[in-house]
Formats: structure tokens, C-alpha cells, sequence
């Protein structure tokens, strides 16, 4: 590989101070990028922001990695949001996603070039990635962070992310290995301006890549597996029933709230032992983990197990005549009545 | 076919009271459980099992003394033998720690075809137990996997995948990580629960008998502390319901949640 590229020349023109050696020589943030559709994913441009901050306030560079077939041309879209350089691992053997060839590329690349902090996203990439990756590298992985900051005394990567069904978060850090890797929680940072001026370096790696073959085979979808519906979880606007419903009748003013929501209808496992919805409506431990932009609970006290479900719902609306109850403790709108009466008022509200 | 199941005990969470305003935890009763995602792992085994010829499925737990009570749990609710990882050098482990006890156990009970595990934990829900050991043990991996079957030294399983589910298949010996709810556990059965205490025994296997050094018992993370978000001040609405209807659609069209 090309080292002088990125030689010490263009450190200086860049005007950046020195760090003197911490961290055995490890230095700059970078950001392992994901794509889909030929576009740079919402999380890893809200990585990009954490990055770029974290670079300048320990002044240092904001690397982009970007890993696939046919993705080079993001490297460009990397720096506009923030990457000073990107790193490009191009190759058909990257088309679909391998754990074993990913870990090898970044760690390969990480073995090279030594960064002291590596951002990924927790998605369904991320979290099948990052860990394998930590474990490579023999270093601690900070998962499904909501929030990251520097401590400047140590010059540390500070996680936070929660535990306990989101009702506790735990901050902690590696000070004992590099990198210092986290995955970022999706929609937690805010996503930077795109800035179509800056300008920064792309480069191809040369990767090594012969003889190297994945272990898994992405195959046609349904054929020998019977599928589940498509998850709960994906759904934007979700109305929830529980016990409170009291029967058939007032389950039926849910699913009627959920049509005129353009949602789907979930509920309690209380709601499913009156047989008012299928196993895999059941939201909470045990059922659905589910991530809407807006949930309405009817009649639904909701324990801690319920709220476990949906601890990344971003608006809760709960409706329920205990005003103590647990749900409405955790809502963001508490409307204290008997959902069979407020339901059909609201349903002549929304026209 | 060996099937091993690292589980993970963990304090029953209803037994815990968050308090947000007072910025504490409450431990109303010390109770422990096995966590719902090794449960979870523990049935996606149990049906492998039953749809192969000769397999067997082994639990692996990494604790204290009382992590006993969930590898019983584990006996009775099928699984075939059990073995507790338990030493007071293990006292400090972190998740990679962990994964050198797992991985230095697997080894010494000879390898696996398949690991199954929860895709994470009910408690700290890291996620990072499944792929570390796959890395460990140099093994193919696939997460968050709603079905399962294996065939021919193949498994094949099915995961979300880009707003969909794909389809994989991947070579034995693997790890697969379950989704919690895809797999809801079975009860345990009335005589197991009885000779799991009484019949089976659950060795106990130390960081002397596993052959760990120093160096594989440091924790790379290290605690700074626990915080709790700010307690949601809810907007409460009361009154007659058709006013009350007409206030919250509004309140929701104002902060743009419906359309």
C-alpha cells in the first residue's frame, strides 16, 4: 500500500497541531461508512457529525471508510459531511456483506494506518460487524451508543448507552487498547451540513483479497423458509391495545384509530390472552421490539416489560383512566379517561 | 450435532424499580432469572435438536455461584448437560473476559457444530457475546436470526436485512444469534425441574481447569458511571372526552407526529 499519501507533508499544510504520542501512536476518528441504494446511510452521516466534532476538539483527521462494490464515488459525499480523507475498499468480493472479509479489510486497514477511534453504526450491519471486528483487534466495543463525547484529561472516547430497557444509561470507556470502537444508536445525532466546498483525498486501497471467500451465502428469499410478516418494528405509527379495551367491541374502536392513523394495531400480552391479536403483535420482552414514530396505547397499563418494547418509540400517546398508571408515566401526551369513549372522539376529531 | 448455549443469568427486572426523579435504582427483590435472550437461545436449540438425528444440546454458564440455578433451569427445560464457568477471578469480568471464559470452555469440551445465542441480553443488551466468540473461534456467523434449520453441514436461516428478511446459508461450525421474539420458551417439564436438582450434576469448571492466564482475565472496558434520562414530564389531557379528542389531534398535528 501507498503510505506517502497520506505522509506528514499534508498534516502540516492543513495547519493541525501536533499530539504528542498517546496511545502508542495511534491517531484520528474514523467513521466505517454504510451504504444502500447507491447513498450514504442517515447513521453514518450522523457518525460523520460526531467525528468531525470529536477531530476538532482533540485536532486531529476524520478518516471515511467505505467498503463494497462500486461506492467510490460516496467518498466524495463522505467529505462534503465532514471526512478530511476516505479510505475506499472497492472490490466485487465486497458486494454483499461477509463478516469474515469485512473484519479482514478494516482490520487490515486499521493494522496500517492505526486510528484511535472507529465509529460504526448500530444497524443491522454494524451490530453483526462490530463486535467480530472488536474481537480481532482484541479491544472493547462500546455498543448502541446514544451519546459520545471526549474526555479531554485522558484524551478518551466516552460511550454512554442504555441498559435496562432504557430506563438506566451506563457510561464507560476503553482506556486499555485502540482503537476505541463504538457503534452509534440510529436517529440519536444530528446529521451535519452537507458542505459541497470542502475538500479532502479519496483513495483506493489495494486490497489483498485472493483467496478469500466468505462463508455465507445470500439466497433467494422464501423458498425452504416459511417468512414471518414483515416486523412490527418497521412500523411508523403503531396503536396498542390492552386489557382496558374490555371486549371485542372495543378492540374494534383500535383497529378503527390505526385505519385512520395509516398505522398497524399491537397490543399487550393481556390483549393477546383475550385473543384479540396474534402472538406477533405482543410488544414488549417476549414479543415485538418496536422503534414508531408515534405509539397510542389504549387501556394499557404498561410494565416495565412492556416499555422494553418500545423504548425508541419517539412520541408515546397513552390513554387510560389511571392517571398512576405505569404507561402514563413514560408518555409524552397523558390523556387521563375510558379509551372506549375518547377513541371514537378522537376519530371524529381526525375527520 | 453439538449444540452449545452460553446463558446468562441476570436480576429479574421486575424486581427493579427505576426512580428517573430520584436518579436511582431500587432492588425491591433479588431475584434471579435467566435472561430472555438465552431462553430464547436455549428454544431455537431445542427445536434444532428435535428436527436433527444425534444431537445434543450443552449450557454454558459464566457467573457466580448462583448462576447454578439457571444452568438447572436450562436442564429442565431440555437442554442435555451444563457446565458453570466460576472462579472469584472472574469477579471482574467484561464482555471480552466472558468471551475468553466461553471460548476456553467450548474449546475443552471439544468445539461445537453450532453456538446459539441471544442476540442480546435483557439487562445491558450489548449484542456482542455471538460475534466475539464466532471471531474467537475462527467460526461463520449470522445474527438476529428469526428461523433456523440445519442440513447437510449447512445451516440456513433467515434475518431482517434491509427493511426486509433475507435468506443465508452458512457452513457448521457456526454461531447464530436468536431474536428474542422469534423464539418464545417453552415451560420447563414438572419431573425435569425435579431431577434437574436432584439426578443431574453441574460441574464446575475454574480458571485454573480452563487454563486462563492473566492477561485474558483484564477488562478492556472500563465503568465511568450510570446516569438516567430526565423524568418525561407527560402533557396530561382530562375532561370530557370529545374536547379532550379535539385537543390532542390538535397537539399532534402542531408537532407534526400525523399528518
Amino acid at each position: 500500500m501507498d503510505f506517502s499519501f497520506f505522509g506528514d507533508e499534508l498534516e502540516e499544510e492543513a495547519g493541525k497541531k501536533t499530539i504528542e504520542e498517546v496511545g502508542e501512536g495511534y491517531r484520528n476518528i474514523w467513521v466505517v461508512g454504510q451504504t444502500a441504494h447507491d447513498a450514504l446511510l442517515p447513521v453514518t452521516l450522523e457518525a460523520m457529525g460526531q467525528a468531525r466534532g470529536m477531530a476538532d476538539q482533540i485536532g486531529v483527521y476524520v478518516y471515511g471508510v467505505l467498503l463494497g462494490e462500486g461506492v467510490e464515488a460516496l467518498g466524495e459525499t463522505m467529505i462534503a459531511y465532514g471526512a478530511d480523507r476516505v479510505l475506499v475498499a472497492d472490490d466485487p468480493a465486497l458486494a454483499e456483506y461477509q463478516p469474515e472479509l469485512y473484519v479482514k479489510v478494516v482490520a487490515d486497514l486499521v493494522g496500517q494506518y492505526r486510528p484511535e477511534i472507529l465509529l460504526l453504526s448500530a444497524t443491522e450491519l454494524g451490530n453483526d460487524l462490530a463486535p467480530r471486528l472488536a474481537q480481532r483487534l482484541n479491544t472493547g466495543l462500546m455498543s448502541h451508543c446514544t451519546r459520545l463525547s471526549i474526555d479531554m484529561s485522558e484524551r478518551l472516547l466516552v460511550g454512554t448507552f442504555r441498559v435496562l430497557g432504557g430506563e438506566v444509561f451506563h457510561t464507560v470507556v476503553c482506556p486499555e487498547a485502540r482503537p476505541q470502537i463504538a457503534t452509534l444508536q440510529p436517529g440519536y445525532f444530528r446529521v451535519p451540513y452537507e458542505d459541497s466546498n470542502r475538500s479532502g483525498d479519496v483513495k483506493r486501497v489495494e486490497l489483498n483479497l485472493a483467496g478469500q471467500a466468505g462463508r455465507l451465502a445470500w439466497i433467494d428469499m422464501g423458498t425452504t423458509v416459511e417468512l414471518p410478516p414483515v416486523p412490527l418494528r418497521k412500523a411508523r405509527i403503531v396503536v396498542s391495545a390492552g386489557r382496558g379495551m374490555g371486549d371485542a367491541d372495543g378492540f374494534a374502536l383500535v383497529q378503527k384509530l390505526a385505519e385512520a392513523l395509516g398505522g398497524v394495531v399491537a397490543g399487550s400480552r393481556g390483549a393477546f390472552d383475550e385473543g384479540w391479536i396474534g402472538e406477533g403483535q405482543i410488544v414488549g420482552v417476549g414479543g415485538q421490539l418496536i422503534t414508531p414514530d408515534l405509539y397510542v396505547a389504549c387501556g394499557l397499563s404498561g410494565d416495565i416489560y412492556h416499555y422494553f418494547g418500545l423504548q425508541d418509540a419517539k412520541f408515546i400517546v397513552a390513554i387510560n383512566p389511571d392517571e398512576n398508571a405505569p404507561i402514563m408515566k413514560v408518555a409524552h401526551m397523558a390523556v387521563v379517561g375510558d379509551a372506549r369513549q375518547v377513541i371514537p372522539a378522537m376519530l371524529d376529531a381526525l375527520g | 450435532m453439538k449444540i452449545i448455549v452460553p446463558v446468562k443469568q441476570i436480576l429479574d427486572p421486575k424486581g427493579i424499580t427505576v426512580r428517573r426523579d430520584k436518579e436511582r435504582i431500587f432492588i425491591n427483590r433479588e431475584e434471579y432469572i435467566v435472561d430472555l435472550g438465552s431462553k430464547a437461545a436455549i428454544e431455537a436449540a431445542l427445536r434444532l435438536k428435535e428436527s436433527v438425528a444425534d444431537a445434543e444440546v450443552i449450557a454454558l454458564s459464566m457467573g457466580k455461584p448462583q448462576a447454578d440455578d439457571a444452568l438447572r433451569e436450562a436442564l429442565a427445560i431440555g437442554c442435555d448437560a451444563a457446565y458453570l464457568l466460576s472462579d472469584k477471578a472472574f469477579k471482574e469480568a467484561d464482555i471480552t473476559v466472558t468471551v475468553h471464559i466461553l471460548a476456553a470452555a467450548i474449546k475443552k469440551l471439544g468445539g461445537a457444530d453450532l453456538i446459539v445465542a441471544g442476540r442480546e441480553s435483557s439487562d445491558t443488551g450489548a449484542g456482542q457475546i455471538g460475534p466475539r466468540l464466532a471471531e474467537a473461534l475462527d467460526y461463520a456467523q449470522v445474527t438476529d436470526v428469526y428461523a433456523l434449520a440445519v442440513a447437510d453441514g449447512m445451516l440456513q436461516a433467515t434475518r431482517p436485512w434491509a427493511h426486509s428478511y433475507a435468506a443465508v446459508k452458512a457452513p457448521l461450525p457456526a454461531v447464530v444469534t436468536v431474536a428474542l421474539e422469534a423464539f418464545p420458551p417453552r415451560y420447563a417439564h414438572g419431573a425435569r425441574i425435579m431431577s434437574a436438582y436432584r439426578d443431574w450434576n453441574v460441574p464446575v469448571w475454574t480458571c485454573a481447569d480452563l487454563g486462563l492466564d492473566e492477561a485474558a482475565l483484564a477488562p478492556l472496558l472500563s465503568f465511568r458511571g450510570e446516569s438516567f434520562p430526565p423524568p418525561i414530564e407527560a402533557e396530561k389531557f382530562r375532561g370530557d372526552p370529545a374536547s379532550v379528542a379535539q385537543e390532542v389531534v390538535m397537539a399532534l398535528r402542531l408537532q407534526k407526529v400525523i399528518g
